[in-house]
C-alpha cells in the first residue's frame, strides 16, 4: 500500500514537472501560428456584439513577430461577426499623428487575425474597425511594446522636486539678506 | 400572498462573464417603500426637531479614554502609521513603473483601485479625515520640504507665501477632482499601473511645490481633491476631532491649535478648534491634540449627519463642490453600466473622431455632470418663487447640503460593490506586488472572483438598499432642517416650499437606485488579460 501511494505521489510530482508543455511541445517553443499560444486576452462588449481580442506574444518587443486575433459575436444570439475589419494602429498618446492601416481582414474560421511587426518600443492602440447593420463599430485594444523605463518619469520627477527645493532655497537666502540690510541701514540711521 | 410589484422591465438585460448582477426586486421594494414613508414622514410632521451638540467625546469614555488620551498624547502612533503608508506608496510607484502591466497581477492598479480608492470613502464614515493624518502624498513632501515628519523646525525651507485670493476657494480642488474623474474612466489610469505610478508622482510633485511656496500646508486646504471629498463626506461621519471640554477652549487666549508652538506646527489649514463647526477642513494632522497647553483635544463620537443638520453653512465655492461630488458619483455609476460603451462610440462617431473616443467620453462626461446640477438650480429656483426669499445664493449653498448623504451614500454603495468583489486575490498581489512571472488572468479565474464576493451577495444587496434609503432619509431631513430655517416668517407655507427640493431628492435617489439594480461592468476584469 504504502509503496502504491509512494507511486501515486512520484507520478503526481511528474505531472506537475510537465505542466509548463503544452501538447507535449514545451511553453518556449510555442510562436503565434501555434493552435494554444500564452497571450493576452481582452474581452469587451460594444454596441450589439461581444469581442475578444487576443494579442501574441502578450507582451511583445520591437522588431518581434506578432498576432492579434479577433473574434466578434452578436449578443442577441451569438452569431459570429462575418463581414470585413480593418486593423489600424496608432500611438498611445496625447496628439498621436492619424492612425495607419495594417490591413483588411476577413474571417478566418470566424476569427479575425492581423500580424504586426513594431520596430519601435512605447505605447500603441490597434483599433478595430467594421459596419455591422448599417452602423460603424470602432474597438480600441491597448498593447504594449518592449519594457518601460522606470528610470524616465522618476529622474523627472527627482530633478524636479531638486529644481523647486533648490530655487526656493535661492529666493529665501536671498530675501533674509535683503531683510539683514534693510535692518542695518534703519540701525545706521538711528 | 402580498402583490409585489415587479421592476425587471426596467434593467437591461444583459449578462456576461464580467458583469456584477443588479439589486433585485425585493430590496427595490422595501427602498420604495422606505422612500414613501419618509416623505409622509417630512410632510406630515409639523415642526423640525431642534438640533444641539450632542455626542461625547471619545476621551470621556470609560477605559476607552485612557487609550483615547495617550494615543492623542504622543505622536508615536500618527508618526508609525505615515511611515507605514509611505512604505506602501513607495512599493507602489515601484511597481506600478518596474512591474508587470496586468493591472490585476500588480500592486499599484490592486492598491490604489481596487483597495484604496474603493475603500476609502467607506472608511470616511468611520474615521472621518483619518486618512489625511496618515496621507503619503503630504508626509513625502513634508520630508523633503522640512526635512522632519512631524515635529517643528524653526528655520525650515519654503517662501510662506499667502495663496493668491483667486485660488482661495475649493475650486481648484473640484476642477482636480474632475480632471481625476477624466483620467480614471476617460484614459483608463484604473488599468494601467504605469499611468497609476506617474499620476502618484505628480501629486507628489504638486505637494512639495505647494508646500515649498505656500504657507502652511495651501496644498491640503485648496487644491488636494482626495483631501476635500473626504473633508466633505466627513461632515456625515460621527466621528471628528473636537474639543473635549468648550469651555476651556472659549477662555483660551493663546490659541496654540491656530498658532502652534515651538516643537508643534500650526494647524495647517488655518482652524481654530474651539469655533470648530465643520469636518471639511480638519485633516486629523494631530498638530493640536499635540500642542493644546490643556490636553483639550481629541476624538468626538457624535451623531451621524450632525453637521450637515446643524447650521452650518457652505460657500457658493463649497456649494459647487457638493453639486460636483454628487454630479461625479453619479458619472461614475454610468460609466460602468451595460450601454455606455455604446453611447460613447456613438457620440464618437457623431463628432467624426478618427482615432479614439476620448472627445466621445469628455462630451458624454460634461453632459452627464450637468444634468444633475440644472436639476438642482431647477429645484431652487422653483422654491425660491415659492417662498420669496430674497437671498438666492443663501438658498443655492444651503439647499446644496441635501446633495451630500445623496452622493455618500451611493459612492458607498457603488464602491462597496467593487470592493467586495474585485479585492479577490490582493493576498496573492501583495506578496509579489511586482507581479513577476505572473500570467493573465484566466477565464475561470474571473468567473472564480466573480462567483465569490468577499460577503454574501444577499448581505451586499442589503447594505446597498439600506444605503440609498439612508442617503434619501438624510437629504429630506437636511431639506426640512434647512428651509425651516430660511422661512421663519411663513412656517405655514414650509410643506408647499419643500416640495421642489423633495422631489429632487426623490428623483437622484431613483436615479442612484435605478443604476444599483442594472448590471454592473466590472472594473478591473472588464478590460482584463487571461490566457487563450
Amino acid at each position: 500500500m504504502r509503496r502504491r501511494l509512494i507511486l501515486l505521489f512520484l507520478l503526481l510530482l511528474g505531472f506537475d514537472a510537465q505542466a509548463h508543455h503544452v501538447l507535449g511541445r514545451p511553453a518556449y517553443s510555442l510562436n503565434e501560428d501555434s493552435n494554444t499560444p500564452p497571450s493576452m486576452q481582452v474581452e469587451t462588449r460594444i454596441g450589439k456584439y461581444y469581442a475578444t481580442f487576443m494579442a501574441f506574444p502578450a507582451f511583445p518587443r520591437p522588431k518581434e513577430r506578432g498576432r492579434v486575433n479577433l473574434y466578434l459575436r452578436r449578443i442577441k444570439d451569438g452569431k459570429p461577426f462575418a463581414g470585413k475589419v480593418t486593423f489600424l494602429v496608432r500611438d498611445d498618446r496625447w496628439f498621436a499623428p492619424d492612425p495607419e492601416v495594417i490591413g483588411t481582414q476577413d474571417p478566418d474560421d470566424n476569427v479575425y487575425r492581423q500580424g504586426f511587426v513594431f520596430n519601435k518600443a512605447g505605447d500603441y492602440i490597434i483599433t478595430a474597425r467594421f459596419q455591422a447593420d448599417g452602423e460603424p463599430y470602432t474597438i480600441d485594444f491597448p498593447i504594449r511594446i518592449g519594457n518601460p523605463s522606470p528610470v524616465g518619469p522618476l529622474g523627472i520627477t527627482v530633478i524636479v522636486i531638486v529644481l523647486l527645493l533648490v530655487s526656493v532655497n535661492v529666493i529665501q537666502r536671498r530675501r533674509l539678506q535683503r531683510l539683514q540690510t534693510s535692518r542695518h541701514h534703519a540701525e545706521e540711521r538711528t | 400572498m402580498i402583490w409585489l410589484p415587479d421592476w425587471r422591465w426596467l434593467t437591461i438585460e444583459q449578462t456576461g462573464p464580467t458583469m456584477h448582477p443588479g439589486l433585485p426586486d425585493v430590496w427595490v421594494n422595501l427602498v420604495l417603500a422606505g422612500m414613501l414613508a419618509g416623505i409622509a414622514w417630512v410632510l406630515l410632521r409639523r415642526e423640525p426637531g431642534v438640533t444641539g451638540a450632542n455626542g461625547v467625546s471619545l476621551a470621556r469614555v470609560p477605559v476607552a479614554g485612557g487609550i483615547v488620551r495617550r494615543l492623542t498624547a504622543s505622536p508615536v502612533v500618527l508618526m508609525t502609521m505615515k511611515l507605514v503608508m509611505l512604505a506602501f506608496f513607495l512599493v507602489v510607484i515601484y511597481a506600478g513603473l518596474s512591474g508587470t502591466p496586468i493591472p490585476e497581477r500588480n500592486l499599484a492598479t490592486t492598491l490604489t483601485w481596487t483597495i484604496w480608492w474603493a475603500g476609502l470613502v467607506i472608511a470616511i464614515f468611520f474615521v472621518g479625515t483619518a486618512w489625511c493624518a496618515v496621507c503619503p502624498w503630504d508626509t513625502l513632501a513634508n520630508l523633503l520640504v522640512k526635512g522632519r515628519l512631524f515635529w517643528r523646525r524653526q528655520h525650515a525651507l519654503g517662501l510662506g507665501l499667502k495663496v493668491p485670493r483667486p485660488l482661495r476657494s475649493v475650486w481648484p480642488a473640484l476642477m482636480m477632482f474632475i480632471g481625476l474623474t477624466w483620467l480614471e474612466l476617460g484614459v483608463g489610469v484604473t488599468t494601467n499601473p504605469y499611468v497609476t505610478a506617474l499620476l502618484a508622482l505628480l501629486m507628489v510633485v504638486l505637494a512639495t511645490l505647494s508646500l515649498a511656496i505656500f504657507e502652511r500646508k495651501a496644498f491640503c486646504r485648496y487644491f488636494c481633491p482626495v483631501g476635500r471629498t473626504i473633508g466633505f463626506y466627513a461632515g456625515l461621519s460621527p466621528v471628528a476631532v473636537r474639543p473635549i471640554d468648550p469651555d476651556i477652549c472659549a477662555r483660551c487666549t493663546t490659541l496654540e491649535c491656530y498658532h502652534g508652538n515651538d516643537r508643534v506646527e500650526p494647524c495647517p489649514t488655518h482652524l481654530v478648534v474651539g469655533r470648530l463647526q465643520q469636518n471639511t477642513y480638519c485633516t486629523s494632522c494631530g498638530n493640536c491634540t499635540q500642542s493644546c497647553p490643556h490636553h483639550n483635544v481629541a476624538w468626538r463620537l457624535r451623531p451621524v449627519a450632525e453637521e450637515v443638520l446643524s447650521d452650518v453653512r457652505p460657500h457658493n465655492d463649497e456649494a459647487w463642490f457638493l453639486l460636483g461630488l454628487l454630479a461625479l458619483t453619479s458619472f461614475h455609476g454610468v460609466t460602468m453600466l451595460p450601454f455606455w460603451d455604446t453611447w460613447v462610440t456613438g457620440v464618437s462617431t457623431w463628432l467624426g473622431e478618427r482615432s479614439g473616443v476620448i472627445a466621445g467620453f469628455s462630451v458624454l462626461m460634461a453632459a452627464s455632470m450637468l444634468v444633475p446640477v440644472l436639476l438642482y438650480l431647477l429645484a431652487v429656483t422653483v422654491t425660491r418663487r415659492l417662498t420669496g426669499i430674497t437671498h438666492g445664493a443663501r438658498l443655492f449653498s444651503a439647499m446644496a447640503l441635501a446633495t451630500l448623504p445623496l452622493a455618500f451614500c451611493y459612492h458607498i454603495a457603488h464602491n462597496i460593490n467593487h470592493l467586495v468583489r474585485e479585492s479577490q486575490g490582493f493576498w496573492s498581489v501583495l506578496a509579489n506586488p511586482l507581479g513577476i512571472g505572473a500570467r493573465p488572468l484566466s477565464s475561470i479565474e474571473i468567473h472564480i472572483r466573480h462567483l465569490n464576493p468577499l460577503i454574501p451577495q444577499n448581505l451586499l444587496f442589503a447594505l446597498q438598499a439600506m444605503l440609498i434609503l439612508a442617503g434619501f432619509w438624510l437629504a429630506v431631513r437636511v431639506v426640512r432642517k434647512r428651509l425651516a430655517s430660511l422661512v421663519t416668517d411663513r412656517p405655514d407655507g414650509l410643506r408647499l416650499a419643500m416640495l421642489p427640493m423633495l422631489l429632487f431628492v426623490a428623483v437622484v435617489s431613483l436615479f442612484n437606485l435605478w443604476m444599483l439594480m442594472q448590471p454592473m461592468v466590472m472594473r478591473m476584469l472588464g478590460a482584463s488579460c487571461g490566457t487563450a
